[in-house]
Formats: C-alpha cells, structure tokens, sequence
C-alpha cells in the first residue's frame, strides 16, 4: 500500500477565506456565528448562522456565475485554494490519474429554493433554465473537474454530515492502492436558505439564541447546550502519492493514515454509540495506531443533546483511561455546521493545529453537561503541545460514521 | 430605444457586457453565452419584449440574429414596425436547428 500526503489545503469558511485565516480565528476562539438579518429571519425562531463573506463577481465571469450556485461557487474557489497551496501542474499531469472527490449533504439547494419560490410562491413558470445544473448534487465537483481538466474519477457523494469525510477518505483508499496518484477531494455546503434553515429548525436541531450574545449560542458539550448553527462554506485538499509528492519536493501538510465508516444501521436521526466507536476502532486499525497514540480529537461535537454525550461515550469506550488525557476540540462552536462541508473543513483544522503545535479551543464551554467529562479544551487554545497524530470524527443523519486520522509529516517526512 | 439598445442593456445589466464589445455581427458566444446560456437569454427577452418565444429553442449565432428574431416576433405579435436597422444590412433569418 502507497502512503498519502496531504500537499494542498482551500478553504471558504466563515472564519475565513484562506488557511491562515480559518486557523488565525480558530485558535483565538473568534466565533463566526450571528443573528442574520434577512426579511423571512420573522419565521425562524432563532435566525443564528455562520456565514461567508464571498462574493462571486470577485472569481468569476459574469455569464459562467449565473450557472454556479452558491455551493458550486464555494467548491470551485476552495479547489483553486488548495491546488495552487500544492503547486500541482495538472496540466501536464496524467490527468486519468487524478481523481475529484467531493462531498456535499444537500447540493445546490438554493437553486432548488429559488425555483420553488417561483414556482409556487410566485405562481410563475419562469424557473432558470439552468435549474437542474445548478441544483445536482455533483455539480460542484464536475465544475472543478472541468477547469482543470481532470479526467479520472468525478465522484459526489452524500452522506449527511459525514459527506467530506467520506469523499477524503474514499479518495485517500485510490490513492493507497495506487488507482490514483492525485486526488481533489473535500466537501462543499450552501444551506442558508429561509427553506433550508427552516428544514433543520422543524428537526429540533438547531440552537436557541443566546440572549447574552448570539456568537456564543453553539456549545458543544456543556450542560446548557441546545443545538447546533448551520454554516456554509467548503474545504479541499490535495491529497497525492507520498513519494510523487516527495519528489517534486511538495510541501506536506500531514500523511493521512486512516479512514474508518462504520454505518448505525438502526435510527435515521439518533446516533449510537457502538456505531462511532465501531467507525474509530476500524480508522486507528487501517492506521495501525494505538488508541494511546492519538494526540488530539477533533471531536464531531455539534452541539446538541443528542450528539455529544453519544460522541463522548464512544470516545471512552475505544480510548479507555486515555480518553480522559487526549484533548478534544469542537470547532462547529465558532464556525457553525457545515453539514457535507464539516467533515473536510475540520480535518483541515486537525491538520493546521498539527503543523503548528496547537490544540484549537471549544468555546462557550462554561460548565460541561454530566455525562460530557472529558478534556474538551474549553474556551482557550493551548499552545506548544506537540501534536503527532490528530483524529477527525464526522457522524451523520442516516448513520454513516467516519472518521479520519493523520500524522505529522515531520513525524515520517525522512524515513520513507 | 432601438431593439439593439434593449438587448445591449439586459447583455450590461445580467452578463456584465462591456458595452464596447457589443456589435451586431458578433458572435454571442465571444460574449460567454453559449447555446445553453441562450436559453437564459431568451428569457430575459421575452420579459424585456413582451412577446411570447416558441416552446422549441431557436439558434441565433449572433447578435443581429437576436435583433432580427425579436424584431419579427414584434411585428407578429404586436405589430410593432422594426427600429433597429436603419443604417446596418438586415441580418439573414434565425436558424432554427435541426
């Protein structure tokens, strides 16, 4: 089996449009969360997202954007991000050898939104003619495979919350059994349509305002948690053959190491525990990592009830005694959920906190729910902690687990 | 305002156009709309025009084809006289494709 690198990271996140920023505001716990201020906001009991500041006249021509959603937008820019971070000549690349691999949990929804609302709100037949293509799910991906002409697989896959998780890891096992020598692969969300918001928010899923300050209304693991924000955005690495990578002397990021899915199999909603643990297990054995190795969990930790106690007695369940020493971080508490997005976004975190000796705080973490008592990083990143091996756990609706774990390239990067 | 002006406007206003580029014999895909994007386009052209497109697509390569079609969908359609050619050569029909 072939070892990956990881070589390039892009990001559009609403803690940032670039990997220097997304990590800058990561690690000072700034939260990207806000009241929206949009007229449909009246409906929605707490109107709370993460959103990104993008704006798509900025990257592309004005007749090539009227057939991008927003979703396709997010994709298409984060890919350029993270294969001009990777140096990659795709061009004169054996373009069959390359893959696109990319996630998204609801596709392009907005177009999807924007047609009912003409469809039937406004009772008129005059839906965009580019309605099917804006709103396919791999829309994103046959974008991104188009400007660079990538010609070997162009795969979409969705699975919830677990979407870019998923499509890294699926990418990562091309890559490994040599199918591949270079992968694109992420994930990319654009929910924050009043149709989409008010989807999740009849769910029970969703935060209530904080009255205090609304930036804080995401708190993974405390006591007095009530949900999860949905945000928007996309993140894409390059992932690539470690010794082509080595001999076009790339700069590596992290070596990925292992992907484990492990479906629940049993509710479409209510995650289990055997089920995220199950999926841990099978990452730490294709790594063939000790659980006591791993150095920091990046914790799927989306805030609600449901979600982080399950999360938190699987964790003890595969970490044992050790559970209680390894820091956990969730990030969702300042960037929001990100839905087919998260699961990229935060591996590229795990990444970032690893190549620079930080474990990236939990904030709004005051006092920890009962049965939420391990290390969570509450409210403060810490600095200088050597970080060899991250995990990154992504679980979902519909019950696909997943769950990534990598090293630091510095760890291996001479003994190939 | 001629038939080319109102087209000129929608090609400024919806696919930021620079006004200068804008001629009748040029192709509309130099202009980034292809035979998918005209079907936007046609859209726009019937709301700007008020006049009714038929359901099947037409091709209309350039923009004085453009101008010609929606010239004779006026005529039909309200009995409006062409404003637009004056001083240009009328461009030759619409193609309807295969």
């Amino acid at each position: 089996m072939r070892r990956v690198a990881v070589t390039g990271i892009g990001v559009i996140s609403p803690l940032g449009s670039s990997a220097v920023e997304l990590f800058a505001n990561a690690t000072a716990g700034h939260s990207a969360i806000r009241r929206i201020e949009e007229t449909w906001c009246k409906r929605l009991v707490s109107p709370l997202a993460a959103c990104v500041h993008f704006n798509g006249d900025e990257h592309f021509a004005a007749p090539k954007l009227r057939m991008l959603d927003r979703v396709s937008q997010f994709a298409i820019v984060a890919a350029r991000q993270a294969i001009g971070d990777a140096r990659l000549d795709i061009p004169n690349a054996d373009r069959q050898r390359v893959g696109i691999f990319l996630g998204t949990g609801m596709g392009g929804s907005q177009t999807t939104d924007d047609g009912y609302q003409t469809l039937y709100a406004k009772q008129s037949n005059r839906i965009k003619p580019f309605t099917v293509l804006m709103g396919m799910a791999n829309a994103p991906a046959a974008w991104i495979g188009i400007e660079y002409g990538v010609t070997g697989p162009n795969l979409t896959y969705s699975t919830a919350c677990s979407s870019s998780a998923v499509s890294i890891g699926e990418a990562w096992m091309r890559i490994r059994t040599g199918d591949l020598d270079v992968a694109i692969a992420g994930g990319a969300e654009a929910p924050l349509s009043f149709g989409g918001l008010k989807a999740w928010e009849v769910l029970h899923t969703l935060a209530t305002e904080d009255p205090s300050d609304a930036s804080t209304s995401c708190k993974p693991f405390s006591k007095n948690r009530s949900g999860m924000v949905l945000g928007e955005g996309a993140a894409i690495v390059v992932l690539e053959d470690w010794e082509r990578a080595i001999q076009r002397g790339a700069i590596i990021h992290g070596e990925l190491i292992g992907y484990g899915i492990v479906t629940d199999a049993s509710h479409i909603a209510r995650p289990t525990v055997a089920g995220q643990a199950a999926a841990m297990r099978a990452a730490l054995q294709v790594a063939a990592c000790a659980p006591a190795s791993i150095d920091n969990i990046n914790a799927h930790g989306t805030g609600t009830q449901a979600n982080d106690s399950v999360e938190t007695a699987a964790i003890k369940q595969v970490f044992g005694e050790d559970a209680f020493r390894i820091p956990i971080s969730a990030t969702k508490a300042i960037h929001g959920h990100l839905l087919g997005a998260s699961g990229a976004l935060e591996f590229a975190l795990s990444l970032l906190a690893m190549q620079h000796d930080v474990l990236l705080p939990t904030m709004h973490l005051d006092i920890a729910a009962a049965d939420c008592d391990l290390d969570y990083v509450s409210n403060c990143a810490r600095h200088n902690v050597k970080i060899n091996t991250v995990m990154s756990n992504s679980f979902a609706f519909g019950g696909t687990n997943a769950v990534l774990v990598a090293r630091s390239a510095a760890q291996r990067a001479g003994t190939a | 305002m001629t038939t080319l002006e109102r087209l000129s406007k929608i090609l400024v206003k919806n696919y930021k156009v620079d006004p200068e580029r804008i001629t009748l014999d040029g192709p509309l895909e130099e202009l980034g709309i292809d035979s998918l994007g005209m079907a936007e386009l046609l859209f726009f052209i019937e709301d700007e025009f008020k006049v009714q497109l038929p359901f099947d697509p037409v091709a209309l390569p350039t923009l004085g084809d453009a101008v010609s079609y929606i010239d004779g969908l006026l005529a039909a359609q309200h009995g409006t006289e062409t404003q637009t050619t004056a001083d240009v050569t009328a461009p030759a029909p619409p193609r309807q494709p295969a």
